[in-house]
C-alpha cells in the first residue's frame, strides 16, 4: 500500500501496531500513515480494540475442576506407591535368591497377608477417588460407557472369585487371593483412569 | 539464599524454586499449588478457544495431567507460566481440531457465517469475538492478548506464520465491522 489515495489495508495496520518491519510494506505504511489522518484514526480503533480485548474479564473454572484434579494426584501416588512397593518386593527377592536360596522364594503365610492387606488398601482408596468423581452425574460417550461396563464386568467377575475362593483352605486361599486383589486393584485403576480422563483406550 | 516469588498477574506462589523444586519430585501438594495460581488464567484461555464449556474443562484438565507429567522437564529457561501457557495453548488447539475432524469442518476458512451487515446492529466485543471462527478467534486471543508470536501460533497449528497473519488481519477486519469501528467505515 503506497497510494495515499488509498487507505492502509488491516495486515499492514496490524504490522504498524505490531511493529513488524517484516513486513514488505512496512516502510511505505508508516511513511502513509503520516500523511493519511483516516488511516491514523483506524490505527487508533485498533489499538482501542486490542486493549478492549484484553481487558475482557477472565472465566473462573468452577470448583469440581480443583477436585477432579485432585482425584487425579490421588491416582498418581496410589500408583506410586505400588511401583515402590513392587520395586521394595523385587529387591527383597533378589536378595532372598542370592543370600538363602530358592526353597525360601516360596513366599510365607505372612507375607501373602501383608500383600492382600495392601492390595485392598489401594482398593478401597480407588473406590473412594471414583465416588468422589460421581461418575453417575456425568456424561460420557457411547464408547467410553462401553469400556466402563467391560471393566465394571471383569471386576464383578474377580468379586465372584474372591468368593469362591473363601471356601478354600488357608495356605492355597491365600495364594488365590493375593492374585486376586491384584488383579482387581489393577481393574479399578483403569476404571479411575476411564472415568477421570474419558479414555477409551485403557490398556487391559 | 533469596526466595523467588512467581507472579502471573495476580497469582502469586511464594517461594516459586522450591514449590518447583517438590512439584518435579511429584509432590501432590506442590502439584495442587501450581494447579490453584496457574488454573484460572489456563481455563481463561481454554474457553476463549473452546466453543464449549466442558471442552474447556477437559483442556483444563489435560494441561495439568501433562504439567504432572512433564514438570521435570522444564529446565526454568523462560517462565513458568509461559510454560504452562504454551501446553494449555497446544491443547487447546488439539481439542479444536479434535473436533473439527469430527465435525468434518474445514480448518483455513472457518469464518461463521456472516449475516447482512447493519451499522444499527453493533454488537458488543464479547459477542463478536463468540462470532468469530475458531481459528481466526483462537489466532486473535493468542495473538493479542496471550502475546504469542505468529511463528508460535503457525507451529503450533501445523501452519505457517504467514497463515497466522492472515487469519488474524481477517478477523480483526471483520471484528472491526461488527462492531461498527473505524474511521473507515
Amino acid at each position: 500500500m503506497t497510494d495515499s489515495k488509498l487507505h492502509l489495508p488491516m495486515a499492514e495496520l496490524l504490522a504498524l501496531r505490531d511493529g513488524d518491519r517484516s513486513e514488505p510494506a512496512f516502510a511505505a505504511a508508516a511513511h502513509h500513515l503520516d500523511r493519511c489522518t483516516a488511516c491514523r484514526d483506524e490505527l487508533d480503533a485498533l489499538h482501542q480494540r486490542t486493549a478492549r480485548l484484553r481487558a475482557l474479564g477472565g472465566v473462573a473454572p468452577s470448583s469440581d475442576q480443583l477436585v477432579r484434579f485432585q482425584d487425579h494426584l490421588n491416582l498418581r501416588q496410589i500408583r506410586r506407591r505400588r511401583i515402590i512397593s513392587l520395586v521394595g518386593m523385587a529387591a527383597a527377592a533378589m536378595l532372598v535368591l542370592g543370600v538363602v536360596g530358592r526353597n525360601l522364594m516360596v513366599p510365607s503365610t505372612l507375607d501373602a497377608e501383608q500383600r492382600i492387606a495392601s492390595a485392598i488398601s489401594d482398593s478401597q482408596q480407588l473406590e473412594q477417588t471414583l465416588r468422589n468423581w460421581a461418575p453417575d452425574s456425568r456424561v460420557m460417550d457411547g464408547r467410553t460407557a462401553l469400556v466402563v461396563i467391560e471393566i465394571e464386568d471383569r471386576i464383578a467377575a474377580v468379586d465372584a472369585r474372591l468368593q469362591a475362593v473363601a471356601r478354600l483352605q488357608r495356605k492355597e486361599r491365600l495364594d488365590h487371593e493375593v492374585s486376586l486383589w491384584q488383579e482387581r486393584v489393577g481393574l479399578m485403576n483403569a476404571l479411575v483412569d476411564v472415568h477421570l480422563t474419558k479414555a477409551n483406550n485403557v490398556d487391559l | 539464599m533469596t526466595t523467588k516469588v512467581l507472579t502471573m498477574d495476580a497469582m502469586t506462589i511464594p517461594d516459586a524454586d522450591a514449590v518447583i523444586a517438590r512439584a518435579k519430585r511429584g509432590d501432590p501438594v506442590a502439584l495442587e499449588q501450581l494447579y490453584r495460581a496457574y488454573s484460572p488464567p489456563v481455563y481463561n484461555l481454554a474457553r476463549r478457544i473452546c466453543r464449549t464449556t466442558e471442552d474447556a474443562e477437559d483442556v483444563l484438565q489435560e494441561t495439568f495431567f501433562e504439567v504432572c507429567r512433564s514438570i521435570r522437564n522444564y529446565r526454568g529457561d523462560g517462565s513458568l507460566w509461559g510454560w504452562i501457557r504454551t501446553v494449555a495453548s497446544s491443547k487447546a488447539l488439539m481439542r479444536l481440531r479434535r473436533n473439527k475432524y469430527r465435525d468434518t469442518d474445514e480448518l483455513v476458512d472457518d469464518i461463521a457465517p456472516a449475516k447482512p451487515a447493519s451499522h444499527l446492529l453493533r454488537m458488543d466485543l464479547e459477542s463478536a469475538l463468540e462470532r468469530l471462527g475458531d481459528t481466526a478467534r483462537a489466532v486473535v486471543w493468542l495473538h493479542d492478548v496471550e502475546g504469542f508470536t505468529h511463528e508460535e501460533i503457525g507451529s503450533q497449528m501445523g501452519k505457517t506464520a504467514s497463515f497466522s497473519k492472515s487469519q488474524l488481519a481477517r478477523a480483526h477486519s471483520r471484528l472491526r465491522g461488527w462492531l461498527g469501528e473505524g474511521a473507515l467505515s
